[in-house]
């Protein structure tokens, strides 16, 4: 059997193999290659195309979620589940969650707006973020007012790299008023991938962050251990 | 001779009575009028207002205002309920109609809402038809009937929303409506998540059918249970019992009612609708902390379909209930 996760910007698929978890990722709109040759009984799914695409079974991607964390970090109490075009946040402890898919600050369609403006690649983001010196104040949690703040900082004498940073902690202080109390947090999803983004979390959380090896497939493994 | 007798048989045509929120029914029908609440219509109507917070009563505003919906006068409930009401009421006023404010009484003064109710009764012209008081409460003692066969798995969620919900206005015809209450066909439902629907209706026309096929079986929707379980046959009967309208009431008022029925009905989970620029939508962390149950917020915002953000959410809660 195989965790398939078709999400609004990629697709995964997980399966174990001698015990060892074995993955795949592409782009949504590749999603049938990871599938091909791939009876649909034999596969269960989750992510926003969960009822499109073949399976056997499927489950939301808050319960996958949980599965999924679980595996790696089996006491989790709060994971925070940044994707292509929502953030999700799920309370273990207390069986809640809340999702912001009304505009896209705070999710992985702002940072691609942003590395689109800059003309980079969106995995470079965080290396130029290491390389700030100073981190400008950027307010606005409207992704399209925050770019115009981030056009102020740079016409103000801060450099690409400084903005980029202002602009991380202005996404996570965003996503901060979603997360309740707790010890620890875990972050997955493929945003989470961004080390700057990770760093200023860090900071304006002021908690243990937690992230598994590989963030973007947790919801694809969870799906697969809540039917295996 | 002929001619007088003709005239006399003529009878004046009903006055069609716009109405915002609960206003007893029973006072508007036996002042020989008939109600229309104008928030029945705005789940189907697929109007997109130009100004608004509250879709609800931006849309009846502004159906009001170009004469979509038209009533012979309207009345707004403005004190102890909606409060974009207010300003939105008024603006449908200034349109050039007829227009009378009704208030609840905040600390359940039955000598208040007494004399809201006469001065109510003075605006629709006097009470002209007494019966129907007694009619309407028959048909309320039906309402009872089938919220509670609803919450036995006896007859469908949807349906019987659809019918509790009607209770605001009847239709504005008591015979039909109670045509259409008859008509009910009972079945037998798989009651596995009982949920209780509180805070206002959902702007979605298919709400309670798209929960249903999630597998959340709606057992209990607050507002339209308003709608059945006051009533009277004299002003002041109806000044002691509405003035129990837990909307128009304090929180802690309203949270003591919600307790008991929710106990009642046995609920798994707890669904706490609101409505995007709505007073209530502060409500919720209040709800979160007095209600003892699994509980899901969802906030709508224009009428439609319900939304595929939504949908997740219900599916995710019905996994979450799963798993208790």
């Amino acid at each position: 059997m195989i965790g398939l996760d078709v999400g609004s910007t990629a697709a995964k698929i997980v399966w174990i193999e001698n015990g060892d978890i074995k993955y795949r990722i592409t782009s949504t709109h590749n999603w049938k290659e990871l599938v091909t040759g791939i009876d649909g009984d034999n596969i269960v799914s989750t992510g926003y195309f969960r009822n499109i695409v073949p399976h056997r079974a499927s489950l939301t991607e808050l319960t996958a979620a949980i599965y999924g964390a679980r595996h790696y970090f089996p006491d989790a109490e709060v994971i925070v589940d940044i994707g292509g075009q929502d953030t999700k946040v799920v309370d273990v402890r207390n069986n809640n969650f809340v999702i912001n898919d009304k505009c896209s600050a705070g999710t992985g369609a702002f940072l691609e707006f942003v590395a689109n403006y800059f003309r980079i690649e969106l995995h470079e983001l965080g290396s130029m973020h290491a390389m700030a010196g100073r981190i400008p104040d950027i307010n606005n949690t409207c992704g399209v007012f925050a770019l115009s703040e981030m056009i102020s900082q740079l016409v103000g004498g801060y450099s690409k790299e400084e903005v980029i940073a202002g602009m991380h902690y202005a996404f996570a202080r965003r996503i901060s008023y979603m997360i309740p109390e707790a010890q620890s947090i875990v972050l997955i999803g493929g945003t989470v991938k961004n080390e700057g983004l990770v760093t200023a979390l860090k900071d304006v959380l002021k908690k243990e962050v937690l992230i598994p090896d590989e963030p973007q497939i947790i919801n694809a493994l969870g799906v697969l251990k809540y039917y295996s | 001779m002929q001619n007088h007798k003709f005239i006399l048989n003529i009878r004046m045509p009903v006055k069609k009575i716009g109405i915002t929120a609960l206003v007893p029914p029973e006072l508007i029908f036996a002042c020989d009028a008939s109600p229309f609440d104008v928030n029945n219509v705005i789940p189907s109507s697929r109007k997109y207002p130009g100004n608004k917070l509250c879709a609800w009563t931006a849309i009846w505003k502004e159906m009001l205002v170009k004469r979509d919906i038209n009533v012979d006068s309207l009345i707004v409930v403005a004190g102890g309920d909606c409060h974009n009401a207010l300003v939105d009421g008024q603006k449908a006023a200034m349109s050039g109609i007829p227009t009378h404010f009704f208030f609840y009484p905040f600390d359940g003064d039955s000598g208040y809402m007494e004399s809201q109710l006469h001065r109510l009764s003075e605006f629709l012209g006097g009470i002209k038809c007494p019966e129907k008081f007694k009619e309407i409460r028959e048909l309320k003692k039906q309402g009872q009937i089938i919220d509670k066969k609803r919450c036995c798995g006896k007859l469908s969620s949807g349906e019987v929303f659809r019918i509790l919900i009607s209770f605001s206005d009847l239709a504005g015809d008591l015979t039909g409506f109670s045509r259409i209450i008859s008509s009910l066909e009972e079945t037998d439902i798989d009651l596995r998540n009982r949920i209780a629907l509180i805070g206002v209706p959902p702007i979605y026309h298919d709400f309670h059918e798209v929960a249903h096929s999630l597998g959340l079986h709606i057992v209990f929707d607050e507002l339209p249970y308003e709608f059945i379980r006051h009533g009277g046959t004299t002003i002041q009967e109806m000044a002691y019992d509405y003035c129990g309208y837990t909307f128009a009431r304090p929180l802690e008022f309203r949270i003591d009612f919600l307790k008991k029925e929710l106990k009642k009905r046995k609920v798994d989970g707890v669904i706490h609708y609101t409505q995007f620029a709505c007073h209530h939508v502060l409500e919720d962390e209040i709800m979160r902390e007095k209600l003892d149950y699994p509980m899901l917020t969802i906030q709508g915002d224009l009428p439609g379909n319900t939304p595929q953000q939504i949908k997740l959410r219900l599916e995710a809660f019905r996994e979450v209930l799963d798993r208790l």
